[in-house]
Order: structure tokens, then sequence, then C-alpha cells
């Protein structure tokens, strides 16, 4: 299935951009909070180090990919350092496509499987 | 574990200021979270890697910040063009001719030698040795891994067997076999020579270099093994040098390396048995020191080794003579320079570099910081929306280094263009090949490094100075604010000042020395010039056994007196006016009584019958050489008791032998042997303009029979020059025709060939001092309109009120004229001290600099000539302000 052509541009995703969009696909999150949960979801696999962490957040939002959010949580969870990151309507669409994109890998390679055990 | 987190935290302040605004207290916050989690889990390389993060995006970082900066500096460049027109030919100005003097001098003297193995190992001395005695040099194993011999600048005669054309002369070297092996170097192609396969009596080897394969055999590869005849002998070409490399130990190129293995019938400087006599000390030491050696350790081991070989030389130095036998010198540059020299001569043209590069910065200083002043506004604009001073700064730096690499490329283009205008200038005839001056990486790299350097120099302060704005009224009223003009002592009028006086400095140092090597370049002849011209023959390089070659000298002179086209002539080792050392030759008087022998170092020169009577020169005292003295044996002195040969010194050398006394009968001690002076002649100038104390040598059947390396010269006269070269040319073959005259020239094409050195270093140092003058000249008009632009609206006042033109125009001259002013005394006595401390240093400049110094011409009229360009460079721009109108003026903002 092709993509638009708004979208083609940032496919295939970098690793570490679509571990970060990955992780904020549910909810928003500060940045600590993505390392942790790309830690968790991966099984300790992914760590994203803190300077490409910050450097991609930086570059994901002048790509226009994902934004600050200015919701805070409740005062007492909220430390005034952190900064929560949510995806913009775009950075949804090109996690969609990437999504998309790996799904028909996936389906690609059980079809050859198939193929090859039968 | 905790040694991480600090390192962790002067990363991360590390990283650029608009990074850490954003993510800084994050990035500090998440490492302190992480850091106990990361060391639990991973360990110490779970710690190293979290570094490595930050390292390794430092300056992705950094990157990401200029890939912004870049176009913006090319938007604000391209806004105001005439700034950057000015600015790139400024810097273009000073980074092509800084490189310039990097490619014609200073390369020449700090380059490696090209091809060769850890050139910084390779020693020399500064005087020449015998071979005998660098046989007992090299058994010096623990200091040296080896230790050549060589004869640079020697002459041959090159022909290809079978060819009928005049054999090629050309410069090369004698060396003991294993001088390549000492180098360290690989051959291009076939061998090199070493000292198994070149032994004396087998047919001769020899070595040409890149250059002379792909110039005279069209870089044919079958010239491996082919035979050429050199001067008359056979010779086989073994081997061809690695491009670029052209000898060691002499600045002029050599084409060809010749082993000291050959029979002296090819190379007469092998004669007299100079490889087994410890006296003649014909030979430059090339040496490589032992790994671990000091040069130091080297040389006062070897001092004490001559000194102990010296016993067995009657004419050596006395043994309680104190000083040193041999100094030893790097060897691993293309020209060698004695220790002590060799920083202040690098020192001087890296000063005059700097100057160079520093009066372009200094041009551009003053004109970013009046354009800060312009950029007021936009600046405090984007204080005011949040982007930190130290953005702008580099916003600014980042300008400045465009501005300077573009003015980098157009320097390097006129460098090269410089450079390949002095190579397409005609080498006059006969001259040795002047070094290849060529451009390639290092030129390239060293004008990038100049222009980066540059580029921060001279943007950063004005770029401190602008950013230190205040905010609030710079919004407020905008660029047309005048501040700094009333501030007489402004960073920027200092800036414009010192523009000034570098630039004075620049043309009055180069001033002094391009009429220096000027005035010292007229020589006084007692007839007219263009009567003489000089013939060279070489009859042994052309194949004739020494017997025959004395014959056919003795036969000449008979034959030449037949010739009515030829008036005069004589004889000589060297034509007359070789500017020359005159320390070449030590004379000590004979005087059994004298407790410490009067020593003199005097020009050596060997002159045949008639000599001074071809140059319509009068002899003050006894008389001139006849053919009695051209029918001595000469040669070099055995030992034996001979009797003494006849001498004549200037009136120079006369005065520091024997003072006021007479000088005529007198026998003095010199090479070898005693000599009787038999004539005194006045001083005569020579080429360069120099006096020396010259000892003239009688010509002898001695160098009739092995004629010097330059050859015999005929210095002939007729009616012109042209009939006297026509006349020995018919002479000579009708003697025989197969015989070369070589280096045919008049007496003034001979003085334009001493001179070309000298018309190299005059372009180089008048080039430097014009620039200096248009720059500041640039600088100032640069500065006054912009001052003018800025003062636009109080003009406008100004005249609103009735102020006339003229004093409207006094107002914005007067500063220019304060500035240069004082600029103008700073420059000139600046200019004064750096002359006497250069000549006080070195002797390499302070004749040129004794000659040029004092000269009036120079003295007033480049200050005036300065002042008088940069007030018309005020002028025009002053002028512009009177046309203000003053209603447009007032309405503006």
């Amino acid at each position: 299935m092709p993509h638009p052509a708004h979208l083609r541009s940032f496919l295939p995703l970098k690793p570490q951009w679509f571990h970060i969009l990955l992780s904020l696909a549910g909810e928003e999150q500060h940045g600590y909070g993505i390392m942790q949960e790309v830690l968790q979801r991966t099984t300790g696999q992914v760590r994203l180090w803190p300077a490409t962490l910050y450097g991609s957040l930086k570059r994901l939002i002048e790509a226009d990919l994902i934004e600050e959010s200015h919701d805070r949580p409740a005062p007492e969870l909220d430390d005034a350092r952190r900064r929560y990151y949510r995806l913009t309507p775009l950075g949804r669409e090109v996690l969609d496509a990437e999504c998309a994109r790996l799904q028909d890998l996936v389906r690609a390679i059980q079809t050859k499987r198939a193929m090859v055990t039968e | 574990m905790n040694f991480a987190w600090p390192i962790y935290q002067r990363l991360a302040s590390a990283f650029p200021h608009e990074f850490k605004l954003a993510y800084g207290d994050e990035m500090l916050q998440a490492g302190e979270d992480a850091i106990a989690e990361i060391a639990r889990r991973h360990g110490i390389l779970g710690l190293l890697r979290l570094l490595l993060d930050l390292l390794f995006r430092l300056p992705i970082e950094y990157l990401n910040e200029i890939r912004f900066d870049l176009p913006y500096a090319v938007r604000t460049l391209l806004k105001s063009p005439g700034f950057a027109v000015v600015g790139i030919v400024s810097m273009g100005l000073g980074i092509g001719l800084s490189t310039n003097l990097y490619t014609t001098a200073l390369a020449l003297l700090t380059r490696p030698l090209p091809g060769v193995t850890s050139p910084n190992q390779l020693v020399t001395a500064e005087t020449a040795v015998s071979f005998p005695y660098i046989e007992h040099y090299r058994e010096q194993k623990d200091l040296f891994t080896g230790v050549a011999a060589v004869m640079p600048g020697i002459e041959f005669n090159v022909a290809l067997p079978g060819q009928t054309a005049k054999p090629d002369r050309i410069y090369g070297q004698l060396v003991s076999p294993d001088y390549f092996t000492i180098l360290g170097m690989a051959p291009e192609r076939g061998r090199l020579l070493s000292a198994d396969l070149d032994r004396t009596g087998n047919v001769p080897a020899v070595v040409i270099s890149d250059r002379y394969w792909r110039g005279h055999f069209s870089a044919d590869p079958d010239v491996i093994g082919q035979a050429v005849r050199l001067n008359g002998q056979n010779a086989t070409i073994v081997g061809i040098t690695p491009p670029k490399f052209d000898g060691a130990l002499s600045p002029n190129p050599s084409e060809i390396f010749v082993p000291t293995t050959v029979p002296a019938t090819l190379a007469p400087e092998l004669a007299n048995d100079v490889l087994r006599d410890p006296t003649a000390k014909d030979f430059q030491l090339l040496m490589r020191l032992a790994p671990g050696i000091s040069i130091d350790a080297a040389e006062s081991a070897l001092d004490g080794i001559t000194r102990r070989l010296d016993k067995d030389d009657p004419f050596a130095p006395s043994q309680t003579d104190k000083a040193k036998r041999l100094v030893l010198m790097g060897a691993g540059t293309r020209v060698p320079l004695p220790r002590e020299v060799r920083p202040k001569i690098i020192g001087f043209y890296a000063f005059l570099m700097i100057i160079v590069v520093a009066i372009a910065c200094l041009n551009l200083a003053t004109m970013a910081l009046a354009r800060g002043a312009g950029r007021r506004k936009e600046l405090a604009i984007r204080l005011g929306v949040g982007a930190s001073r130290f953005r702008l700064v580099r916003q600014m730096i980042t300008e400045g280094i465009l501005l300077s690499l573009l003015g980098g490329a157009a320097g390097f283009v006129l460098a090269w263009g410089l450079t390949v205008w002095t190579a397409h200038t005609r080498q006059p005839a006969g001259s040795p090949l002047g070094p290849e001056r060529s451009v390639d990486w290092h030129t390239v790299l060293f004008a990038f490094v100049v222009a980066v350097l540059s580029g921060i120099g001279f943007s950063i302060f004005p770029a401190l100075h602008a950013t230190k704005t205040d905010v609030a009224p710079a919004l407020k009223e905008g660029a047309a604010l005048q501040l700094s003009g009333h501030k007489r002592f402004g960073l920027r009028n200092l800036a414009m000042g010192a523009q000034v006086a570098g630039s004075l400095l620049l043309l009055l140092v180069t001033g002094y020395l391009v009429l220096g090597i000027m005035k010292s370049n007229t020589i006084q002849t007692n007839f007219n010039p263009r009567t003489m011209a000089f013939l060279f023959v070489d009859p042994v390089r052309d194949g004739y056994t020494p017997a025959q070659s004395q014959a056919f000298f003795e036969r000449l002179p008979d034959r030449l007196r037949g010739t009515p086209a030829v008036t005069s002539f004589a004889l000589a080792a060297q034509p007359p006016y070789l500017p020359g050392d005159d320390d070449n030759f030590q004379l000590t008087v004979d005087d059994a009584h004298a407790a410490t022998p009067v020593q003199k170092g005097v020009f050596k020169q060997t002159v045949g019958a008639g000599f001074f009577a071809v140059l319509n020169q009068p002899i003050l005292a006894g008389r001139e050489f006849d053919d009695r003295d051209q029918r001595l044996d000469g040669g070099p002195a055995t030992g034996a008791a001979l009797p003494p040969m006849p001498l004549m010194l200037s009136q120079k050398a006369a005065r520091a032998l024997f003072g006021s006394g007479n000088a005529i009968g007198r026998h003095v001690r010199g090479d070898r042997r005693t000599w009787e002076i038999v004539g005194v002649v006045p001083d005569i100038k020579d080429a360069s303009g120099m006096t020396q104390a010259v000892a003239w040598l009688p010509l002898t059947r001695h160098e009739f029979a092995q004629p010097p390396s330059g050859g015999i010269v005929i210095v002939a006269r007729g009616h012109a020059a042209e009939d006297a070269i026509g006349g020995v040319r018919s002479v000579v073959a009708s003697i025989d025709p197969n015989l070369t005259l070589f280096n045919v020239q008049t007496l003034s094409e001979y003085l334009e060939l001493i001179r070309g050195e000298m018309r190299t270093a005059l372009r180089t140092f008048g080039s430097v001092g014009l620039f200096g003058l248009v720059l500041s000249a640039v600088g100032l008009a640069g500065i006054t309109g912009y001052a003018v632009a800025q003062r636009r609206k109080e003009i406008g006042i100004r005249m609103a009120l009735g102020a006339r033109r003229s004093q409207v125009l006094g107002l914005v001259l007067r500063e220019g004229v304060w500035l240069v002013a004082i600029g103008s005394v700073v420059g000139f006595l600046g200019s004064v001290a750096l002359a006497k401390a250069v000549s006080a240093i070195t002797t390499a400049f302070s004749d040129a600099f004794a000659i040029g110094v004092d000269d009036p011409r120079l003295l007033i009229g480049a200050p005036l000539l300065l002042a008088a360009l940069t007030l018309l460079a005020c002028y025009i721009p002053a002028r512009r302000a009177t046309a203000i109108d003053p209603l447009k003026a007032l309405r503006q903002d």
C-alpha cells in the first residue's frame, strides 16, 4: 500500500524515533518516562540513552511529529523541570504508516516462511 | 560508580546553549535518575556507554545549530553586498599574499624534503669538509646511521649517443653512493645509487630526477638502462628519483646524481685525488643521526674528531684556536639554514605574513564594528525574543568565517595565479633552474587555516561589542543612533588607528628592502656595458683530455688576438661582478715576527691575463696578471716547498691585511701555499651592489686542464657585444667545431640573471607593501562611509540649521585625519624600530635595510602617500555626506 507523499520522507522511521512515537501513542510522557517505557516494553533490549533521547525529541519537534504538551499532571506528581510531549496529528499519521509498513513486512516474512516449511 | 556523575554533568553542560535551554535540566535529571539503575544493571560498561552517548551527540548538536547559522549568514551577506565584496577582496588580498609568501619563501625553508624518510634526522655541516674526514666521521656508528659526501651544484654536459645537437648542460650533484640510502629514499623507477653496486671501476651509473625525466625524456619508461654521454664519457641511467625530489642541501634543483666512484675523466671535480687528500675541503656532509642522538651531542663529538684530524694539516687553524671546527645544522629541508639564523629568518617571514593577515582582519573588524552599530536594532530584537548573547556572537562569527573562507578562496586563486606567473617568467640563460614553487595541498591547508582563524579573529571583538547592546534604547531609537563617534578612543577608532599604523609599517619595511635592493643593483663600469659579452667553454666536459684542453686554451688567445671583431678579451674562472661571499678564502700575512698573524677572509676569484684591462680598470699599485702568469702550472700544493704564486688584492682586502702599508711584494699564506702580492686594484662593486674584499688568483694551466665546474669564461669586448660573440664563436669553431660554447650572454643579460632573484624579492615585498596601502584606504573609505550613513540624521539636522557644506565636510574628515595622523606616527616609529631590530639579529636583510633605511624619498614619501590615499578614501564618502537632503534625512525612522 503506497503512503501519501508527505509521509514517505519519514519512512522507514529511525528505530529510536519509532520507539519514542510508540511510547507517546497511548499517553503524554516526559523524557525519562519515555526512556523507562521503552525499556520495559522491550524487556530491557532497547535503551534510549539520555543524549540520544533528547536529541531525538528535539528533531521530532522540529519535524513537527511531536509537540510539547501543556497539560500537567496533578501537582503532587508533577516535577516543574519536566516537560511533557504528545503526538501531533502528523506524528500519529507517520506512526500509523510505519506500523502498516512493518505489518506488511511481517506478513511477507510469514508467507515466505510458510512456503519454505511446506 | 559515582565517578560517572560529575563527568556526565560536565558533558551535559558542554551542549549548545539552545539545546541546554530546552533540554538541559531534563537531561541532567534523567541522567541522575538513570545512573544508579544503569550501574546496577550494566556495570561499568553501561556507565561508559552512557558517557559515550553524550560524547557522540555533542558534535552532532553543534553541527545542527551551525546548520541554521550558515544559511542565515549567507542571507545577511547577500543583504549587504558592498560589505561582502570589500570583505572578500580584503581577505582575498591578505590570504593570497600571505599564501604567496608561504609558497615562495617559507615553504622552501620549512617543508621537509620530498621522498625522504624521517627528514628531521638529517644533518649537514655549515662548512665543507674533505673526503678522508668524511670517512672518519663514517666510523662513528653510534652517532650516525650514515654519512654521505655531496658536491651540490655541479654542471654536467649530457648527450644521447648519436645525438648531433649540442649537449644539454644541466646541474647535478656528485654524491657518495650511500647518499640515497641515507636519505631513506625509494626509486620512482629503476634503482638508486648504492654502495654495493656503484663501486669504483664499474660502468658509471647515474640517477636522474623525476623532473628531468619528464622534461627531457618525456617520461619514457625505457630510459632505465639508457646509455648517455656524460661530460663526453659513457654512463648509464639506472633510476629515477621520486617526484619533486631534486637534491638535498641546495635550493636549486639538481637533475642528475652521479656517484663519486666515477673516474675523474667523467667528473673533473674528482681530479687531484680529492677523495684521498685530507686538505681538499670540497664536500658537503649529509648525515643521518642515530636514533636518540641529539644534534648538539653529534656536533661536539664531531668537533673533537675534526680537531684531532686537523693536527696533521699544517694549514688548519692552530690547536690553540678555540673556535668550533664543525657546526652542524638540520638538512631535512630544501634550504638548510644555520641553527641560530633559522628561527630569525622564519620569524621575519612569519611576522610579515601575520602583519598582512592582521591588517586585512583589522580592516574587516573595523567594518564589522561599524556594521554592528547598524545592526543594533536587529540584534536587540533577537536578544529581546530570547536569543542568547552567545548565540548571536556565534552567528556573527559564522558570518565572519564564511566571509573569510570566500576571501580565502579568492586569495588562493590569487596565490595560484602569482605562482603560475612566477613559474612562467623566463629564466635567464645559464642560471640554475629555480626551485619548483608549486601550489599543493599544504598551501590549500595553509590558506584554509589562515582563513578560519582570521574569520574568528576579525569577528569576535565586533560581535562581543555589538551584542553588548542595551535592548530597550536600541529598540526605541533604532539603527541611526550614533554613539561611538564621540568616543575618541573607541574600539573602532583604535582598530582603525592600528590599521593605519600597520599599513605604514608594512609599506616602510618593504620599501626599505625594495629601495635597498634597487639601489644596490646599479653597477658602475668604466666602459660601455653594451660592448661586453661572456662565453663559457669547458673542453674537458666535452670529452677532451686534460692535455688537449690545455692545448686548446694555449692556442685560443693567439687566435682571438687576430680577430678584428674582438677588441679585447680575457679568460677567467668566473665572470666579473659576481656577487660573492667574502670568507671563502682565508689569507694570513706571512710575518715571522708577528705574535698573532693578521688573518682575513676574502672572496676568491680566478682571472687570466689582461682581465682588468678588459674592464678598463686601472691598477692602483703593482701590475695585473699577464701571459707569464697564465703559463704557470698552478694547482693545489702538495706540501713540498713551492715558489710563491702571484696574487692580486682589492683595495679593501689589501687594507685589511696590511693596513696602510705597501702590499706589493709581501707574502701571504692561504689555500695551502704562499702567495706574493703583485698588484692592488680599486674596489669594484659587484652586481648586488656590495663591495667585497677580493683576492684575485691567476688563471693557470691547472684550470685549463681541469676547468672549474662552471667552465672557463671568455670575457670579450667588441664594438658591440654581439660582434664580440660572433668573433669568439667563429674562432672557437675554427679550432674545433664540436666544442660547445654555453651560457653565451651579453653583460646586460648577465646582470639581469643576477638580478632575477632580486626581482622576485622585489615583487614579493613590493606587492606586500602596496597591499597594506590599498587595504587601509579601503578600510578607511568603508568606515567613513558607515559613519556618514549612520550620522545622516545628525548631518541633516545640522544642514537644516544652516551648516555649510564645508563645515559638514570638515566634521566628517576631522575624525579620519586624526586617525591617519596618530596611526602614521606609530607606524613610522614601529618601522624604524623593526628595521633596526631585524638588521641587528640577522645579516640576511641588513645590507638592503642599511641602504634603504635612510632614503628621504621613502621616509617622507611613504607617509605622505599613505596619508593622501587614506584622506582621499575619507573624502569620497564625506562628500556624499554633503549631498544629504535634510528633509529626507529627517523624515527617516
